[in-house]
């Protein structure tokens, strides 16, 4: 037989004999998602993520198009609304039995999302280095926040059931201090240089929430003018009480902005020295991040209000258009400073798409599975995973003020996050099509994990059972390999004869590793250092 | 624990094989000398064989019928399937459990006398519920009873260490000119009908030689078990009832002559016996007159030969009488397909003719989906190569269905005509029963027809002794409910975990070692002589436009009379279960017969004038299934029935794919909420979404198929779905949703205080009791032994 034409979303498509639906989809670029596909493993057919829907005769069916053989004439269905639902349906089921966090509650908690484990991990292995680029990716004005944040990480924080939450406010403290120590090495080289487009966008205020959205903004390459009524940027911040926080760490965080190539201009007032209309003239964008407005403020600035706080939709951050975005307290009263700067940084996502010639949208918050609470027992699998003995007298946390001192604070994170975070494709589809994870929200399994010698982690709980490394020992005839253990919502996958898992797999570890589709078969040791995955 | 017998490794191993697909015999060996499969003999046999260690964890922990902990001395099998369930399995196992202090969370109990598990159905639908202990079915156990029935199974145990098992005793024709006819199925026996045959036979000694006990079938009235048939020439047949040995020298008495001085003694006797007679409107009578009621004479005639087809003969034939089945006509249907001796002509129908002449009849697969029989043979027949096989497919899982292994126990021959002609049209030479191991009897029974046929060169090298060579074998399955998948049926064979994969290829191009391989359903392949006997247009001319020929149903549930029965396509429900069945228990009223079982539906009382046919009953939200006909009355909750079998294909899912592994577990979650009163509406609406969900997502037939029971009760039966939501189950049932309560009728008795196995009624002589709700467990024992009735549920 040669080659035939099959018909995938109304578009015709050539296809050799013996391809799947799957093969011939992505010969013309629709990306059906697939979590147990692996070429060389045949066809597993077990996630049925890959739906699509066959259309024959009037009648249609949903099929795996990973083992669904093309056809000539074949009507195949696969970016509609009903097939989308069947494979977040898929998503969602595989997830309400999915034991662990893709992010840690402290990560979830953090409003600007910094990955607080992998910050701790690199303080514990006394790469500070990388530690503070994973603070300043996360956090504009890493140091005022190391020092003010009312650090809702630490509520979320699991060693505080245990004994006292791990002090992360104190770790980002140390490392900016250290930071500074250094003059800002690390700070300095992860900044871009120069502002490399001609796009402009001019921030109305330097508060905290201007601050952290010209700092967003200057990190997308964007020409950034910072202009404030006040002689000095930082708006509230210069009220903080000195006892709380020097003035000199809020210079240092203007002075690490400045250079950035951000332009400030301080002393002017917009509906004073400058108008609305000029810097219209003058900027691709305004965002107008002003602060609280003092009686009467709000109309000088010819935008359209809500009561006596400036109108912006809540979902685009834009306040009137084209292209004037407002954010902040003289949107909506914010107390916490980590907040303001998290306002800050929705704005300038939504400059960014707009003036990328996008539609302005916030960002949502990041997926995430959620484990909710530990068990016991589920607590000392995990301060033995963290190299602590349960049975240790509590520790108290500790006030880093040497790196001695960090390091050891560090060493008390449980790692509750999942190694495999960003590098997770069940994760990552969650995410594309909207999935909830918490849809069939039920009774759920222990947490378990498998700590091997030879430097593997296997956690059973995050296994979606897809078959991908089952069939890859047995393609490489390992002497004992892997199995499914069990039978229907009980089934596992196991070495066989009640081996530890790393015996069953000598010559294929690495790459059941690489191919796992999510977080249940990872290394130990590549995972708690490098920080590349997130 | 005491050092493991790993010789018995070895000695299996040496009997059975090496090779990957004696693996499921080999752990059956092992489990049956062990009791479980310990660890070392695992180890042992993977060191002893070919097999990767992989197959031997996979498969010893995919199938039931594997422990791999020790059970107790007594297992006791508690049977759940649909009948039982709604007689109250789960009062019994509960019952059980308490009376034999097994730990919850625990199968056996501390000293490790006992072990309870329970099993998903073990065909005895008519004598529910059922237990299992050792070897014996013990029937119509009650939560109130169970134990001093237990007690009874111990103390026999001890005196029946020699009883004659009824498999073993030679059955020759007897020529004594009269009969006796004990029915002998699973059924049958489980109500001691083996023992009965024992005494008659020895009675019939004291008697003289003129008359013959002979061993028959099952006699289709399972309800009224053990049942025998007295067969004088010149006389009319008389049946009896509920007979025990006690009685059988009684009854010789009455109906043959009695010598010497024991007649006026025997004629006291029989005036008892006029008690067990049944009366002469008997049910099985009916089986035939249901057909002989339709008014046209010409058409009566026709239909009152032509119901019984796959239960040909049935009640009348030694199931392992080889010489009887030939003289009942029995493989003339096979030679016709095969070259005669000695003579070089081509037999008088050629494989083409067989496959057009099964087309012909519209034969549609009994197993379940109705598809075309012929067109499979069809399918086979035409694939290139010399290697083909044929398979029956005997995996009857469904909780509620035992028709094919009465079938199997009381037709074996049959049975392998029908996959003979099956061999002859495809061109296979090598043919396999797939039998489930909880039908013992049936394995039993065919390994026994097979062997003689082989003794008689009727199989091996020649069929038949002139045909190609067909060589036949049993393979039984180790417990796991979608091997009745061909897919799964096929791994299993080869000795895997039983998990389907995407059909195409379909067995027929690709099957068991990859070769075309036709599977058939036991009751498909019965019906296969009869056709070509008969001709293809008669049995096309019974039945409906779409669904020919007959259809085996295993009737059983809240009705009066159940049992097996064969009635042509197209007899309304109404007709089956009322004519048939006689309706409803007294002061019940029917709500819906169950039919298909797991991947079936409930179809209302109100629309009890379908007809039985493939395109009707899956309009009205059923399917015909394999044919497991459960009814329903007003004492059933719909939701708890489809909690029941969402429960089952739950369990029975093989775990392969995300839908069904994971979406029949939520949507049993979602039950459980609603039985326990705890569910929102948001739940029901949840619950819809996700059944269809998982109908269309599933990669085989038990998820496709599981949600049906779901979808099929929300359609008929949403109000009591919203009772529910409101924290009331209409029927009583839900424990979480009714209350105990004593009446003013109450007269102090006592008796509900002392069966209270809770102790939640204080003792109070004299006075109306009183029920602590705290503690009641909601058993319903008291209900049960109340005689004032003064126990009600609200």
């Amino acid at each position: 037989m040669s080659a035939f034409q099959i018909t995938i979303d109304g578009k015709e498509v050539e296809v050799a004999p013996g391809h799947t639906v799957l093969e011939a989809a992505r010969q013309i670029g629709i990306a059906i998602p697939t979590l147990c596909h692996l070429e060389k493993c045949g066809p597993l057919t077990s996630c049925q993520v890959c739906l699509v829907k066959v259309v024959a005769n009037g009648q249609s069916r949903l099929t795996p198009s990973c083992a669904t053989l093309a056809v000539p004439g074949m009507v195949i269905e696969s970016e509609t609304d009903e097939v989308h639902e069947a494979r977040r349906t898929a998503l969602e089921l595989l997830f309400s039995d999915h034991v662990g966090d893709c992010l840690s509650p402290c990560n979830r908690l953090c409003p600007l999302q910094l990955n607080i484990p992998a910050m701790l991990r690199q303080i514990q292995a006394g790469r500070l280095d990388e530690a503070i680029v994973t603070v300043r990716q996360s956090l504009p004005l890493a140091g005022v926040l190391g020092r003010l944040c009312h650090h809702p990480c630490e509520q979320g924080c699991r060693r505080g059931v245990f004994d006292e939450p791990a002090a992360i406010r104190e770790m980002e403290r140390f490392l900016t201090d250290h930071d500074s120590k250094q003059e800002f090495r690390q700070s300095v080289l992860s900044m871009p240089k120069a502002a490399s487009t001609r796009q402009s966008v001019v921030v109305v205020g330097a508060g905290p929430a201007g601050l952290a959205a010209a700092h967003d903004l200057a990190r997308s390459s964007f020409a950034v003018t910072v202009i404030d009524r006040n002689a000095r940027p930082g708006g509230t911040l210069r009220d903080v009480p000195q006892a709380d926080m020097p003035a000199a760490v809020l210079e240092a965080e203007v002075a690490l902005l400045a250079g950035m190539g951000i332009d400030f201009k301080t002393g002017i007032e917009l509906g004073a020295q400058v108008t609305l209309d000029g810097l219209r003239r003058g900027f691709d964008a305004i965002l107008l991040t002003v602060g609280e407005l003092a009686k009467g403020a709000g109309e000088k600035l010819e935008v359209p209000l809500a009561g006596a706080l400036l109108k912006a939709d809540p979902s685009t951050c834009m306040a009137s258009p084209p292209g004037i975005f407002a954010a902040g307290s003289c949107v909506k009263p914010i107390k916490q400073i980590v907040r303001a700067i998290a306002e800050g940084r929705a704005a300038a996502d939504c400059v960014r798409l707009y003036l990328r010639g996008q539609s302005p949208r916030r960002a949502g918050k990041p997926f995430s599975s959620i484990m909710g609470r530990l068990e016991p027992g589920e607590m000392r699998d995990f301060l033995r995973a963290a190299g602590q003995e349960p049975s240790a007298a509590p520790c108290s946390r500790c006030s880093a003020t040497n790196r001695a001192a960090a390091v050891q604070e560090a060493a008390r994170c449980l790692h509750c996050d999942c190694r495999s975070s960003g590098n997770c494709l069940l994760q990552h589809y969650a995410q594309v099509y909207g999935a909830d994870a918490s849809r069939f929200r039920s009774e759920r399994r222990p947490f378990e994990q498998q700590l091997q010698p030879a430097g593997i982690i296997f956690e059973p709980g995050k296994c979606i059972l897809c078959g991908i490394c089952v069939k890859l020992t047995e393609l490489a005839a390992e002497p004992l390999g892997l199995s499914f253990v069990g039978r229907g919502f009980d089934v596992r996958v196991a070495a066989p004869l009640g081996r530890p898992i790393q015996d069953g797999l000598q010559a294929v570890a690495e790459e059941c590793v690489r191919h796992c589709p999510t977080g249940a078969l990872v290394f130990a040791e590549k995972t708690i250092p490098a920080d590349g995955k997130v | 624990m005491p050092a493991v017998d790993l010789n018995f490794v070895e000695q299996a191993v040496a009997l059975i094989g090496r090779k990957p697909a004696d693996l499921i015999p080999i752990l059956q060996a092992l489990q049956d000398h062990h009791g479980c499969l310990p660890k070392e003999a695992l180890a042992r046999l993977s060191e002893l064989t070919e097999i990767h260690p992989s197959a031997i964890s996979g498969v010893s922990t995919f199938y039931d019928m594997f422990r791999l902990k020790p059970a107790g001395k007594h297992i006791l099998r508690v049977c759940h399937g649909t009948a039982c369930h709604v007689a109250g399995a789960g009062r019994v196992e509960d019952a059980l459990r308490r009376h034999l202090r097994i730990p919850a969370g625990a199968d056996t109990d501390d000293a490790q006398q006992f072990t309870i598990e329970p099993v998903a159905c073990l065909g005895c639908c008519t004598l529910a519920p059922v237990v299992k202990i050792g070897n014996s079915t013990i029937g119509h156990v009650s939560a109130e009873k169970c134990a001093d029935q237990v007690r009874d199974y111990l103390d026999q145990l001890s005196e029946a260490a020699g009883a004659k098992s009824t498999e073993e005793v030679e059955h020759r024709p007897g020529n004594g000119s009269a009969q006796i006819h004990v029915g002998l199925g699973s059924c049958c026996m489980a109500k001691g009908s083996d023992q009965l045959f024992h005494a008659l036979r020895e009675q019939a000694g004291l008697c003289g030689g003129n008359v013959t006990i002979k061993r028959v079938g099952c006699m289709g009235m399972c309800h009224r078990t053990p049942m025998i048939e007295v067969d004088q020439p010149g006389k009319a047949a008389a049946f009896y009832s509920d007979v025990t040995p006690a009685q059988a020298g009684a009854l010789m008495q009455r109906h043959f002559r009695p010598r010497g001085l024991l007649r006026r003694a025997g004629r006291l006797w029989t005036s008892m016996l006029d008690s067990l007679l049944l009366e002469e409107d008997a049910p099985q009578r009916q089986v035939a007159r249901f057909s002989m009621s339709k008014r046209d004479p010409a058409v009566r005639a026709f239909l009152e030969n032509q119901v019984h087809i796959a239960t040909e003969h049935f009640g009348k034939l030694d199931p392992l009488d080889l010489d009887e089945y030939v003289a009942h006509d029995g493989f003339a249907a096979l030679r016709r397909c095969l070259a005669t001796p000695g003579d070089n002509a081509a037999p008088a129908l050629s494989p083409e003719q067989l496959v057009a002449a099964i087309e012909q009849s519209g034969l549609r697969g009994r197993g379940g989906a109705g598809f075309p029989t012929g067109q499979k043979w069809r399918v086979v027949s035409r694939q290139p190569g010399d290697v083909k096989y044929v398979i029956c497919n005997g995996d009857e899982g469904d909780p509620g269905a035992f028709m094919d292994r009465m079938i199997l126990e009381s037709f074996p021959y049959r049975v392998i005509e029908g996959l003979a002609l099956a061999a002859a049209a495809v061109g296979a030479r090598e043919g396999i029963f797939y039998v489930r191991h909880e039908y013992p009897l049936a394995v039993r029974r065919v390994r026994a027809a097979i062997a003689e046929m082989e003794r008689r060169g009727w199989l091996g090298a020649t069929l038949m002794g002139a045909g190609f060579p067909l060589r036949l074998r049993v393979v039984e399955g180790a417990g796991a409910f979608v091997c009745g998948e061909e897919t799964a049926l096929i791994a299993s064979v080869e000795g895997r975990r039983g998990m389907p994969r995407l059909r195409p290829p379909f067995p027929a191009e690709s099957g068991l070692w990859g070769k075309p391989t036709l599977i058939n359903n036991v009751e498909s392949l019965a019906l296969v002589p009869w056709i070509i006997r008969h001709g293809p247009e008669k049995f096309a001319a019974l039945g409906t436009a779409t669904s020919k020929g007959t259809k085996v149903f295993a009737l059983a549930g809240r009705i009066r009379r159940g049992g097996l029965i064969e009635v042509p396509m197209g007899a309304t429900l109404r007709e089956i279960i009322e004519k048939i069945g006689g309706g409803a228990a007294e002061g019940r009223r029917i709500k819906a017969v169950q039919i298909g079982g797991p991947s079936g539906g409930c179809v209302p009382a109100s629309l009890m004038d379908t007809p039985v046919d493939y395109e009707s009953l899956r309009e009205v939200g059923a399917i015909m299934g394999s044919g497991g006909m459960v009814v329903l009355d007003d004492s059933c909750c719909m939701v708890d029935i489809a909690r029941y079998f969402l429960q089952f294909t739950q369990n029975q899912s093989c775990g392969k794919c995300t839908f069904c592994r994971v979406g029949t577990r939520r949507m049993l979650d979602l039950l459980d909420k609603l039985c326990a009163g705890k569910a929102q509406r948001s739940h029901l609406e949840e619950l819809e979404r996700l059944a269809r969900q998982v109908s269309a997502g599933s990669l085989c037939g038990l998820g496709k198929t599981a949600p049906n029971p779901v979808l099929s009760t929300l359609r008929y039966f949403r109000s009591e779905f919203e009772a529910h939501l409101e924290g009331r189950c209409p029927a009583g049932q839900c424990a979480a949703l009714i209350k105990y309560r004593v009446t003013d009728a109450c007269t102090g008795c006592t008796l509900c205080a002392q069966h209270c196995p809770v102790h939640a009624i204080p003792m109070t002589p004299y006075a109306r009791h009183e029920i602590d709700l705290g503690l009641c467990t909601r058993c319903d024992t008291c209900r049960k032994v109340c005689p004032q009735k003064a126990i009600e549920v609200t």
